[in-house]
């Protein structure tokens, strides 16, 4: 840990901690969880080489479970978290074994598609995601006999959880698996010649991308109280990817930020009356950071310290 | 079932499957050049509709014209995205290529959305081509029998070009190694940007075709941009032929999916896509280097 | 590499000094404002329909209405939703917490549900225009939320009733395979039955359908005397485009179950000679008319949908109850609104319906004319029946709203 990711985790860890005093709480949780699902994109990534377009499959997947174990559990919240992100957890290693086969843009693709498949899913099972008109919850239940009511206890729950989750990623990276890993993205044919299984290696970061992402996913269909169907559209996949990539794709706090930029953004917009063009300059922004600003902002900020994945 | 129903669903089937193998044809030839997923090809796809709406509606452009002036315009205008932006991110990582056309489909998509309203634009086919005509063992609307005989015709001729002549035995060439291939005097770049033009044309010029079928609406590139990719995975990316079948025969499946189990026809291409990355990763005829 | 250090530290610290412009400026006490929250779709493909059109109908309404009640001033907040329910929510939540005692219009099924679980939680009140679920007035319906404009069963019964009456006895559905085409289905099929109208058949189209060719096609094999486009949006402009093609137009009725006066504007030829069921129509009547005109005034030319109007209806509803009542709390405003009835321009035999929370009013059908037969601009439609308001709306007696209030 250099002396800089120790100042930008020291100042990330204070904003976290004021944010439901600077803005409304149900956005500060949207914040954290978007930063989770983009840690999850990023994992596979930044760290993976693989771009994942389809990692919504996980995030409404495990939104959806959570609403129904809440429903159907009397509320039992800690029950529906971890259901949800044990759902995941199986569903990405379902799912990782057919699409690491092949790697590269194919990846992209072939994720692609299978979210697809699992939004169309959705329309279909409408006792269990509500159809087109999604699920809602009235109250959120109880977290181990608290009530998390109030959206800023959810909001530093959500904290704690996600906090936790950035430190195991933090341990996991600077791992062995963490080293072949680096390993794999510098040269897969080196990797594979001395004698490493660089499959069986991303089909485990793929499960760990989506056991986060699921994870994201309950957090923030529980603390919006919903889970529909934009939470499974590829477009949030590619919200997530944009959202990874400009916060800086190769490190684990970039994608965070890059989450608080693109909800700060879409927030700030919709305070004024031009809402028609959030989509244009989200999409203006991603542009120019494809262009000359890959490291993203966390990558830029912590430069010569971690290394690019591409140059 | 008769043979007549038969014969026309059939011809449904070739129908969309029309659309589908031009798309994945342009797809196929950009990355074949490239080595680029141009994720902005549903966008071009729906900037040759609106480009035949709009000249229809300030100029007057008849739609037989349209099929020229629309391709040759987003072709122009997909040749100016290459060398202003595209060309910057050619060393790197194919993956950057694609998120740069992610990008680009947004702010393209959305420009069109401001400009024009998000509902749809008016266009319907010229008079000589409505109405149907009387194949003997069925009556089929003319349109669509116009449009997959476009589309087989287009998709000879850039199979022809690209797998037969000399001239596509040089693109050839240069796509495998572009430093022998400038060794040779062949300006790489020139056939890059052209070839970025020529698929752009090609998704411009499928466009113009659904103009009097579908909705033009700024979203119209959006739905077919995902099936577009499941039919180039299935074909094996970059390889022409393999959209072009995978294309036909896709549209073929989803029109018997149609008559027979409906819930089942749109989410058919992509079992399909995950049926074909199991049993045979490179697509139905890819080539197995084409891995990464 | 210095300047994108440079600007990586300034948007870093924009992200994270950014919030600090977003809190929430202390209120002022005394004469705080009455707010009104306009939620609805500003910018995709519902915006024709409401959008800017609902907000400046709900401005005119609170200007008509003097622009202060109780001597507080009356505000209209514009809050777009994009058609996503967990923002139409988050919205909702923030208006509310913010001081609106109102939230209007919430056009898209999805995201009025979604609020009205929110006014419930909140103890305020949410008015529905634009979203036409029974489901609001069913199973998802609580104390504190109003569907106001139309629903699936009252444009079920309004088309199919007057078709079927009319001898048009066999029907084919084109119907997409989710809650609302299912229900419009249902809605259609007990519609017609009193008539001797029977669906022969009727395929569900899964979502992604974009060419509808095969369908056509056997529906012009089956022969019925009705072809019933039960989608909605793009999905019903692509099914009118394929009926055309295929030569169906000529070949039987085509019933289309919801449209307005914004699709039809956007593309009079494909929906020239559908017969459908709406709530009001700017050129039916006088009074009408002249509400059309003012807005036609402020909206460049643009006349007005039944949304639109109907938003107008309900704030000036809202605006008199307040006045009456002399309170913002949504417990006495449903006290006394349930079981009254009203008489406006939109509303003809208006009645606030306890048992559901249905506002009751008489519904239309009208044919929707070819642009030779238009006289006047956005003059499209053309009443063929008028449906009474006891026998537009699904019978109280038939409600399945649990009422546990």
């Amino acid at each position: 840990m250099t002396p800089r990711f120790k100042i930008l985790l020291a100042v990330m860890a204070v904003a976290a901690l004021a944010l439901p005093k600077l803005v409304y709480p149900i956005v500060a949780i949207d914040v954290l969880c978007f930063g989770l699902f983009a840690i999850g994109v990023d994992l596979l990534f930044g760290f993976g080489g693989l771009l994942s377009f389809g990692q919504a499959l996980f995030w409404g997947g495990s939104g959806y479970l959570a609403i129904n174990v809440v429903h159907h559990f009397h509320g039992n919240l800690a029950l529906a978290i971890v259901a949800a992100t044990g759902f995941s957890l199986v569903l990405g290693a379902v799912a990782g074994g057919i699409c690491v086969r092949r790697g590269g843009i194919y990846f992209a693709m072939i994720t692609l598609g299978i979210a697809q498949i699992g939004y169309f899913l959705a329309i279909q099972l409408t006792n269990w995601t509500g159809g087109e008109n999604g699920l809602q919850i009235g109250s959120r239940g109880t977290f181990f006999g608290f009530s998390l009511e109030n959206d800023t206890a959810f909001y530093f729950v959500t904290l704690a959880i996600v906090a936790l989750c950035v430190f195991l990623v933090l341990r996991v990276l600077d791992s062995p698996f963490g080293a072949v890993l680096q390993a794999i993205r510098e040269n897969e044919s080196r990797a594979i010649a001395l004698g490493y299984r660089v499959n069986r290696f991303k089909h485990v970061l793929f499960i760990m991308s989506a056991t986060l992402t699921g994870l994201a996913g309950a957090l923030y269909s529980l603390g919006n109280h919903l889970a529909g169907l934009e939470m499974l559209d590829w477009h949030t996949s590619g919200a997530a990817v944009m959202m990874a990539i400009l916060g800086g794709s190769a490190t684990v706090l970039g994608p965070m930020l890059g989450a608080a930029l693109y909800e700060g953004l879409e927030y700030f917009i919709s305070k004024t009356p031009f809402t028609a063009g959030t989509d244009l300059i989200v999409g203006l922004i991603f542009a120019l950071c494809v262009l000359s600003f890959r490291r993203g902002i966390a990558g830029e900020l912590l430069a010569r310290r971690w290394r690019r994945t591409s140059t | 079932m008769s043979v007549d129903y038969a014969a026309a669903q059939l011809f449904n089937g070739l129908a969309s499957g029309a659309f589908y193998a031009l798309l994945a044809l342009g797809l196929s030839v950009i990355f074949g050049m490239l080595r680029v997923i141009n994720f902005a090809h549903g966008a071009l796809f729906m900037l040759g509709a609106f480009a035949t709406y709009y000249g229809a509606e300030a100029f007057h452009v008849p739609f037989y014209a349209a099929l020229i002036v629309a391709p040759l315009a987003v072709g122009l205008f997909g040749m100016a995205i290459e060398v202003t932006i595209l060309r910057r991110l050619r060393g790197l990582d194919p993956v950057y290529g694609l998120l740069m056309t992610f990008a680009l489909t947004l702010i393209i998509v959305n420009v069109v959305r401001l400009m024009a309203g998000p509902l749809g634009s008016p266009y319907s086919a010229p008079d000589a081509l409505s109405g149907a005509t009387n194949l003997g063992f069925t009556v089929y609307p003319t349109y669509r029998l116009f449009v997959i005989a476009v589309s087989l015709a287009i998709s000879l001729l850039v199979w022809w070009f690209v797998e037969r002549s000399t001239l596509g035995a040089r693109v050839r060439a240069a796509t495998e190694n572009p430093v022998l291939a400038r060794a040779f005097g062949v300006d790489t770049n020139l056939l890059i940007t052209l070839t970025f033009g020529v698929g752009a044309g090609i998704a411009a010029l499928a466009g113009v075709l659904a103009a009097p079928t579908t909705n033009v609406a700024p979203s119209m590139g959006d739905a077919i941009i995902i099936y577009t990719f499941a039919i180039v995975v299935i074909g094996g990316l970059g390889s022409i032929t393999g959209s072009i079948v995978a294309g036909f025969a896709l549209g073929l499946l989803q029109a018997i999916g149609s008559v027979y189990y409906p819930p089942i026809s749109t989410t058919l291409i992509f079992i399909v896509m995950v049926l074909v990355i199991i049993v045979r990763p490179a697509g139905l005829f890819g080539k197995s280097e084409e891995f990464r | 590499m210095r300047l994108t250090s440079v600007l990586s530290f300034v948007c870093a610290g924009a992200i994270l000094a950014g919030p600090l412009s977003f809190a929430t400026p202390v209120q002022a006490a005394g004469a705080a404002p009455i707010k009104i929250a306009v939620i609805t779709d500003m910018s995709g493909v519902y915006s024709a329909l409401s959008g800017q059109g609902a907000v400046e109908a709900t401005k005119m309404a609170v200007e008509d209405f003097g622009g202060k009640v109780l001597g507080r001033p009356i505000v209209v907040d514009a809050v777009d939703h994009r058609n996503q329910a967990a923002l139409a929510a988050s919205k909702a939540r923030e208006e509310f917490d913010s001081g609106a005692d109102l939230a209007l219009d919430l056009t898209n099924s999805a995201t009025a549900i979604a609020v009205a679980s929110v006014a419930k939680e909140k103890h305020k009140l949410a008015i529905v225009t634009g979203a036409g679920s029974t489901d609001l007035t069913g199973i998802d319906c609580n104390k504190y939320t109003y569907q106001y404009a139309y629903d699936t069963y009252a444009l079920a019964h309004g088309t199919g009733a007057s078709v079927a009456k009319a001898g048009f006895k066999t029907w084919y559905g084109i119907v997409p395979d989710y809650a609302f085409g299912k229900s419009m289905l249902k809605d259609f099929g007990d519609a017609i039955a009193p008539y001797g109208g029977k669906f022969i058949h009727a395929d569900l189209m899964p979502l992604g359908t974009t060419d509808f060719s095969s369908y056509m096609l056997a529906a012009k094999n089956a022969h019925p005397q009705v072809l019933a486009l039960l989608n909605a949006g793009a999905d019903t402009v692509n099914s009118m485009k394929a009926a055309k093609q295929f030569g169906l137009d000529k070949q039987m009725k085509i019933v289309v179950g919801l449209l307005f006066l914004s699709d039809v504007d956007a593309l009079p030829d494909v929906f020239a000679g559908s017969r459908i069921t709406t709530s009001w129509y700017w050129d039916m009547d006088n009074a009408s008319r002249a509400w059309a005109n003012r807005y036609a005034a402020r909206m460049h030319g643009l006349r007005p949908t039944d949304i639109q109007a109907a938003d107008y209806s309900a704030t000036m509803q809202w605006l008199d109850a307040v006045k009456a009542t002399g309170t913002t709390n949504a417990d006495k405003i449903v006290a006394y609104l349930d079981g009254r009835k009203f008489n406006d321009f939109y509303a003809h035999h208006g009645q606030w319906r306890a048992r559901d929370h249905r506002v009751l009013h008489d519904m239309y059908v009208v044919d929707v004319l070819p642009k030779s037969q238009v006289k006047v601009p956005h003059a499209w439609f053309k009443v063929v029946d008028t449906i009474p308001a006891d026998k537009a709306f699904r019978p109280a007696s038939q409600s399945v709203c649990p009422k546990n209030w």
